[in-house]
């Protein structure tokens, strides 16, 4: 199921989470690390505030608009380490995806729901597969996304907490507000 | 009057338009208008050709626009990923810790489930720029590296030890004043291999004592197995080119060729290095010494002091190593309230009783013993005389007068030069009897070289082994092995000097302090050989002191000096501003007055194997 064109030495894994602020502006944060979480790169953006315009014309899908297609590309093209999967823990930033190509999972909000290993009686249900200690699910628009998780999973140990980066994305964050 | 009008109709054709008359039937009145010429005239029509759309038109499409949002980054250095190595360098000794594979407290990594934590590294406050930050703040827990097997590690450290890592890995200056036992080398070695993978430093330079270089590499090769190490030893070339060596990222070397090797080769030309690591760094207490000034004039970005006792002798020690890391600048006073304030921020202390929880209890007890009559005989003789000389001498009287009468009497308390009586030997031979048929083993520390040989023979029958300044340096490793390894080996002979510091020795459950030192950190220092990280029973440390004699008032003066130590590095009492005996210290113990000059001057204690 890996994906023989990753170097499994360099394979990389970028953490994009978001704040919204008191005002209601929102930051973003990239992390790329390498498969032991040790930092690559970050990027992250200046406050933005979703406009009127934005807003009516948005409506429901605006979080996605302003956090996957405009703030997240925004940091992917700068980042200079592009990363081989993208993880997220919000819906509204796994709507990036549809903007990219690069693959994207979202973190399941249970941890250790699943404690067998893939293949078992007990494995994550299709399209979800375990990487860590997390379950991780894939953009209901981009099933091949799926091969990208697997070899993923072969790449980082049992015990990493893929959650644990995001963390750090928004302490960061928080430092620079 | 009914007239038939004529009129016309259109019809529609996209291409020709024909004209028909049509019947109209109308009724018409007349009235006279005016325009009678004008409702002759027949109606004129214009034809105009319009094209019809299939659709109606829209607006031109309107494509919103938003500004991309602006982005501030963080590069971070290349990392250096270590290649899956399944090799494990064989130390000869069990590693200092619990994490020993001989030991009853199983390592974490294999049995022991691992606890969640995760020790983040703090942002110092000397980082303010938010890039620099931000280099703290994304560093992952020091844990998920082990988690995630980059960091190769024989044991899982303690959470105190992960602490520790933490703390210097964000320092360019910190003392790490743990209580001997606690891991500081291998704190410290996983911190800079730490900063050396994140390639945050490319160069270290550690300084050690000399006995403590095979231990230092043989701790590198446990605890950073992939990082070249390199001794600075050798011929005055062979060192010279060592030195100059770009490749090796660390290099050890002790004291004395430093100070040496920095005149050699010139302060200005000697190599720079981005950490400097100062091992037992109580060694540059005193500012004035060549030592001192060899360590201080180093070229580095970083600097670290690691020492049990930062404090041996009075508050000026801790403001030496507090000079070398640049937490203070030269020559500061030693302000004891300043000191401890700084302490808070520059020094990070844990004492076992605070995080080894789990560490065997350590006994200690006075064996007070009787001097045997041939010792006391002596004992009276050369005291008698020796204060009948000293107070002849009256004002002349000198420190050093005094300090050869105490080592004079000392010395009998240990065994009488004449008959080889000795109360303390005849108390040993009977403890050690004891220890021997249970298969314990024990560490006995003197002052002399010359009493450890004189026992050497004396205690014959538990196969005791010397570790003193006579031992050459290439055996020592094999006398630590023998002790451990030989069943038959029950005892361990050692001097304060040569043992004190850096050994790990906590296989042997019992510690002799055969005659005190002058001073009780070095005495704690040798103590903890045994009672250290790994130890699976308690420690008995046994002090002789024999009664009604100088070894009893010593014990005394040397109980009030401990205080100082909390002073500083605590909340105690501040009155106190020295731990080893000082001049009236000396004086006192013969109820004598110190002389002009003498005061406050401390007695230069000699070398305990130069005695």
């Amino acid at each position: 199921m890996s994906d023989p064109t990753v170097d499994s030495r360099t394979f990389r894994i970028g953490f994009l989470a978001a704040l919204e602020t008191e005002d209601g502006a929102f930051v973003a944060g990239l992390l790329v690390t390498n498969r032991y979480g040790r930092p690559l790169e970050f990027q992250c953006t200046s406050p933005v505030r979703p406009t009127r315009a934005q807003e009516l014309l948005y409506g429901a899908t605006l979080k996605p608009f302003l956090l996957g297609e405009l703030m997240g590309r925004a940091l992917l093209e700068r980042l200079g380490t592009q990363p081989d999967l993208l993880v997220t823990d919000h819906d509204a930033i796994l709507d990036l995806r549809n903007h990219i190509a690069i693959p994207m999972a979202r973190i399941e909000t249970q941890p250790d729901t699943v404690t067998e290993t893939p293949g078992s009686a007990d494995a994550p249900p299709l399209g979800r597969v375990r990487m860590g200690r997390r379950i991780l699910s894939i953009h209901t628009a981009h099933q091949d996304d799926i091969s990208a998780l697997h070899h993923g999973a072969t790449q980082v140990a049992e015990e990493t907490d893929l959650q644990e980066p995001l963390e750090r994305v928004r302490q960061a964050l928080a430092e620079t507000l | 009057m009914d007239h038939v009008a004529q009129n016309t109709a259109v019809h529609f054709d996209p291409l020709q338009v024909d004209v028909h008359a049509l019947p109209v039937h109308l009724a018409v009145k007349l009235f006279n208008s005016g325009l009678g010429a004008g409702i002759t005239r027949a109606p004129r029509v214009d034809v105009i050709s319009e094209e019809l759309v299939p659709a109606p038109r829209l607006m031109r499409a309107w494509h919103p626009h938003w500004a991309t949002p602006h982005t501030i980054g963080v590069q971070f250095a290349d990392v250096i990923e270590a290649p899956r190595s399944g090799s494990s360098t064989v130390s000869p000794y069990p590693p200092p810790s619990p994490f020993d594979s001989d030991s009853a407290i199983p390592p974490a990594t294999a049995s022991r489930p691992r606890p969640n934590r995760r020790t983040r590294i703090d942002v110092p406050d000397s980082a303010l720029s938010i890039t620099d930050r931000l280099f703290f703040l994304l560093q992952p827990p020091i844990e998920s590296l082990l988690s995630g097997q980059e960091l190769l590690m024989p044991f899982e450290p303690f959470p105190f030890q992960y602490q520790g890592i933490a703390w210097l890995f964000s320092r360019s200056c910190g003392l790490l004043a743990d209580e001997m036992g606690l891991g500081k080398t291998m704190q410290a070695i996983s911190a800079f291999r730490l900063l050396l993978r994140a390639g945050q430093i490319r160069s270290v330079l550690l300084v050690c004592p000399k006995p403590l270089i095979t231990n230092w590499q043989r701790e590198l090769g446990m605890w950073a197995e992939e990082i070249p190490v390199v001794a600075i030893e050798g011929p005055s070339p062979r060192r010279r080119m060592l030195w100059e060596m770009q490749n090796i990222p660390v290099k050890i070397a002790n004291y004395e060729l430093l100070v040496r090797d920095v005149a050699m080769i010139g302060e200005d030309d000697f190599p720079a290095f981005d950490l400097v690591i100062l091992d037992e760094a109580q060694r540059i207490k005193n500012r004035d010494s060549q030592t001192n000034q060899a360590a201080r004039g180093l070229r580095r970005q970083r600097s670290w002091a690691l020492t049990g006792t930062p404090i041996e002798n009075r508050p000026s020690d801790f403001v030496s190593l507090l000079e070398f890391i640049g937490a203070v600048p030269d020559h500061s006073p030693s302000d004891i309230r300043q000191l401890n304030r700084l302490a808070r921020d520059f020094v990070l202390r844990r004492t076992k009783d605070r995080v080894l929880t789990d560490l065997p209890p350590r006994l200690d007890r006075d064996e007070l013993l009787e001097l045997n009559p041939a010792q006391t005989l002596a004992y009276r003789t050369a005291e008698q005389d020796g204060v009948v000389q000293l107070s002849d001498m009256g004002e002349s009287i000198t420190i050093q007068h005094v300090f050869e009468l105490v080592l004079r009497l000392k010395q009998i308390c240990n065994f009488d030069p004449l008959t080889g009586q000795s109360c303390k030997l005849d108390r040993l031979d009977a403890e050690m009897e004891e220890i021997a048929e249970s298969g314990g083993k024990a560490i006995l520390f003197s002052q002399w070289t010359r009493s450890l040989d004189w026992m050497n023979v004396h205690l014959e029958r538990f196969s005791p082994l010397i570790y003193h300044g006579g031992v050459p340096s290439a055996r020592r490793d094999d006398v630590l092995a023998q002790f451990r390894d030989d069943p038959d080996c029950h005892l361990l002979l050692m001097s304060y000097g040569v043992g004190a510091v850096g050994l790990n020795l906590q296989w042997a459950g019992y510690v002799f302090l055969y005659d005190r030192w002058w001073n009780p950190a070095v005495e704690d220092q040798a103590i903890n050989r045994a009672h250290r990280i790994g130890q699976q029973n308690p420690v008995l440390v046994t002090k002789f002191i024999c009664r009604n004699t100088i070894e009893e008032r010593i014990d005394r003066v040397l109980q009030q000096k401990r205080e100082l130590f909390r002073a500083v590095l605590g909340d105690g009492d501040v009155s106190n501003t020295s731990l080893s005996l000082d001049a009236r210290d000396i004086f006192g113990l013969f109820d004598l007055k110190a002389g002009r000059g003498d005061t406050l001057r401390s007695i230069q204690l000699p070398a305990a194997d130069e005695l």
